[in-house]
């Protein structure tokens, strides 16, 4: 099911890019209600817009049917947060959201793989630990800029996803009493991501029950535009095979990045070996 | 007509553009971000056809070029590195300073169109800070 979710945002995604001639910065869409090609709870639709309604990065939003689905479209600017977010020397990549309905995708292959906690680390706005917490997993969002973690703030009123501004490198995780957490680590591996992953993980290893319960998902790309890793995952071979860490599956996502881009982003889901 | 002499033409050639470019530069008060990229290419391309040069080239067979080179890299950096180069860093700096002071303290309720168009600023503001990343790299390069 997962799949085909992910193939069919997708397909909806490219007919919507085909259609888009809004000048807004970032946009994106979420179905309006269940579906064929979208077999979700309706209370999920229902607080996956409300998060699209309440969010300030979206100042617009409308009804566009695609491919038959009748769906909302948000217009956002996330310039303001770019601007801010460049005057940290530790950040590792500035605020660039995937799509709410990416996030919920993303959540619900956490969930059918048997992991009960979600940790959304450079989390943005934290939508993926939002869609956690409507998929019924604990979530905790770590985010180091604080201006993003304000905006959090004003969106954990709906479901409190636990965001926490803090360096995720000096995060202390054994305060959370996790089980069974799956990190999803923000930032492309040539954006500063390996990096980020990198200090998470040693964190992690210092655990061995943690270590072996714990998945990991990273934000790849295909794009020509990033070098290649040797052993490919979309940037993320080297990284998985270095770290005794097993592939489980790649999804392939529309995010605001590749919004215009051919390949989608793709989420490269690991867990220990 | 042998390779090094369709170098020399093409040296020639090159140097005079770059002698324009920098004429250019020097005379406008503010150049555009496209005027400074193409600078910067012009001097590049010229600096590495001087080194290409003075590895082939002999003071006895070729002294009229070598004439050329030296007088070229005087206006490279002379001209160029102490007068021009300076000038643009400051101007950059200055303007992504200014632009940016601007951007943060434009806050408030805004409409959808004041919002798109305070965009194109921030899209400006991006391109100015890779041009400024693009020089500040031929200035490490000087060191």
């Amino acid at each position: 099911m997962i799949e085909q979710l992910a193939k069919n945002l997708v397909s909806i995604k490219k007919e919507f890019v085909k259609k888009y001639d809004g000048q807004s910065q970032i946009q994106e869409i979420i179905p309006i209600s269940k579906s064929d090609m979208f077999p979700i709870e309706e209370t999920h639709f229902e607080l996956l817009h409300q998060f699209g309604k309440n969010n300030p990065i979206y100042y617009n939003s409308y009804e566009q049917k695609i491919l038959d689905v009748p769906c909302i479209v948000y217009e956002g600017d996330i310039n303001k947060y770019w601007l801010n977010s460049i005057q940290y020397d530790s950040s590792h990549a500035p605020f660039s959201p995937t799509w709410i309905m990416s996030a919920y995708i993303s959540a619900l292959f956490a969930k059918e793989h048997g992991y009960s906690q979600i940790i959304d680390i450079g989390s943005g706005d934290g939508r993926i630990a939002y869609c956690g917490k409507i998929l019924g997993m604990e979530s905790y969002s770590i985010e180091l800029d604080e201006m993003l973690v304000d905006l959090q703030k004003l969106l954990i009123t709906t479901l409190d996803f636990n965001p926490y501004c803090f360096d995720a490198i000096q995060f202390d995780y054994s305060s959370l009493n996790l089980t069974r957490p799956l990190f999803f680590i923000g930032g492309l591996a040539q954006m500063g991501g390996l990096e980020l992953a990198m200090g998470v993980l040693k964190k992690i290893t210092s655990d061995s029950n943690l270590w072996n319960n714990a998945g990991w998902a990273f934000v790849g790309t295909l794009s020509q535009k990033y070098p290649s890793d040797p052993k490919n995952e979309a940037g993320w071979g080297s990284f998985i095979e270095n770290n005794n860490l097993q592939l489980i599956q790649n999804l392939s996502l529309p995010t605001a990045w590749s919004f215009n881009e051919f390949d989608e982003t793709q989420y490269v889901f690991a867990k220990s070996l | 007509m042998s390779t090094i002499d369709e170098i020399c033409d093409m040296f020639d050639t090159e140097s005079q553009k770059l002698e324009n470019t920098i004429t250019s530069a020097e005379s406008k008060s503010d150049l555009s971000l496209s005027e400074i990229i193409d600078t910067y290419y012009q001097v590049m391309n010229v600096s590495s056809m001087i080194s290409m040069l003075q590895e082939h080239c002999n003071a006895e067979n070729n002294s009229k070029l070598l004439e050329k080179i030296c007088e070229t890299e005087k206006i490279i950096s002379n001209k160029f590195n102490l007068e021009i180069h300076p000038k643009i860093l400051l101007y950059l700096v200055t303007s992504i300073q200014h632009v940016t002071k601007s951007l943060q303290s434009n806050s408030g309720n805004k409409s959808k169109e004041e919002i798109e168009n305070e965009s194109n600023l921030y899209d400006d503001l991006r391109k100015k800070m890779s041009t400024k990343e693009f020089v500040e790299q031929y200035a490490a390069g000087l060191k």
